[in-house]
């Protein structure tokens, strides 16, 4: 080991600088808008007066190189993907990528598309805001449960409530297949 | 069994704007027509797409806002739809002209209208790289436009694909993820 990385390790770990460290990430993070899609028109309001996400910390910036989290709104093509890797390679740690919206998760409109691609299979996502698009709640939500994840609590497990329909919905048919098959 | 009423066809009908098109374009236009939404529409041919353009310019149209095609595989043709629009003539204001004409689906080259109309440059790149329509006088043909560089290409010959054609495969994408 290098003894720059020995010197590093030794001011995050046993000087407690990590958590310090963590703290101050905690109530930064500072989210560019990767406006790709619709969905930067809830994230607009989740910083305007009515919700003000800079109760939290969370201060909508100019460029990449000089904050700590990418907020991926919305649908994100192949040509786009180049620029946001490019860009996720350039940041600083520590580094954070919230998919937002059906599109940026999987690819919502435009799934299984020629030119549409799912931001986690491109880079690390931090935290999933699921919506079409997401409220500003959920962005919020988004945010406080990566702050939980950097205080070292666990954040809140959101699950679906999972409900017995077989009574009012008749059953589900098999899905057609789609081979051709030669006539005799 | 009658067929059906595709596309490129002019559905017949009457249209107040019939004479002055007729007059202007003269043996130009197969077929007058008017559409369901109300808007009218020319059949024409597509060596006389040069022509039928610079007589609608004299005319009054404007520029072109949209040049499109459908794909109809299984007539090996590409249905061509240039649609002319007009700001600036009162009378032809609010009424849209359709010109349509068929290309076969194999080799499809259609003469470029970008020198008389600035705005189909656009237009018909978009259009080659969707439907692989070939403009003949168009400089940027065989370049990428919209599309990224490394979509659409066919894994074996290398050759670029064309997605909107309706014989193209998207890559799996599994269901969901």
């Amino acid at each position: 080991m290098l003894l720059s990385a020995r010197l590093r390790e030794f001011v995050y770990e046993k000087m407690k600088v990590k958590r310090l460290m963590y703290w101050g990430t905690r109530w930064s993070l500072w989210p560019v808008h990767l406006v790709t899609s619709c969905c930067g028109v809830e994230v607009a309001h989740t910083s305007a007066p009515g919700f003000d996400a800079e109760r939290w910390g969370v201060l909508p910036f100019l460029t990449m190189r000089q904050s700590n989290v990418i907020l991926v709104e919305g649908t994100v093509t192949r040509k786009m993907a180049k620029v946001l890797k490019y860009v996720y390679d350039q940041m600083p740690e520590p580094k954070f990528v919230f998919a937002m919206g059906a599109c940026a998760i999987r690819g919502g409109l435009f799934w299984n598309s020629y030119h549409v691609i799912q931001v986690d299979t491109l880079v690390p996502v931090a935290a999933y805001i699921v919506g079409c698009p997401p409220t500003p709640e959920a962005v919020i939500r988004a945010f406080s449960s990566l702050q939980q994840k950097l205080s070292g609590r666990e954040p809140p497990a959101i699950e679906p409530t999972k409900r017995d329909l077989t009574e009012v919905l008749p059953p589900a048919r098999p899905m057609a297949k789609q081979t051709v098959e030669a006539k005799a | 069994m009658s067929k059906p009423n595709l596309p490129p066809r002019c559905p017949e009908g009457e249209h107040p704007l019939h004479a002055k098109i007729r007059e202007a374009l003269g043996d130009k236009a197969l077929a007058l027509g008017r559409l369901a939404d109300g808007t009218p529409c020319v059949l024409v041919e597509v060596g006389s797409l040069r022509e039928v353009a610079a007589k609608l310019a004299e005319l009054g149209y404007d520029h072109p806002i949209s040049i499109s095609a459908i794909d109809l595989p299984a007539e090996g043709k590409l249905a061509m739809d240039y649609i002319f629009v007009s700001y600036l003539n009162r009378e032809l204001v609010g009424h849209p002209l359709h010109v349509r004409f068929e290309v076969p689906r194999d080799e499809p080259r259609v003469p470029s209208i970008a020198d008389m109309f600035p705005y189909a440059d656009y237009e018909e790149r978009e259009c080659h790289e969707m439907f692989g329509v070939w403009f003949e006088g168009n400089p940027h043909m065989g370049r990428r436009f919209l599309l990224d560089e490394d979509c659409c290409i066919d894994e074996r010959t290398g050759k670029y694909l064309y997605p909107l054609r309706k014989d193209f495969k998207v890559p799996d994408w599994q269901i969901m993820g």
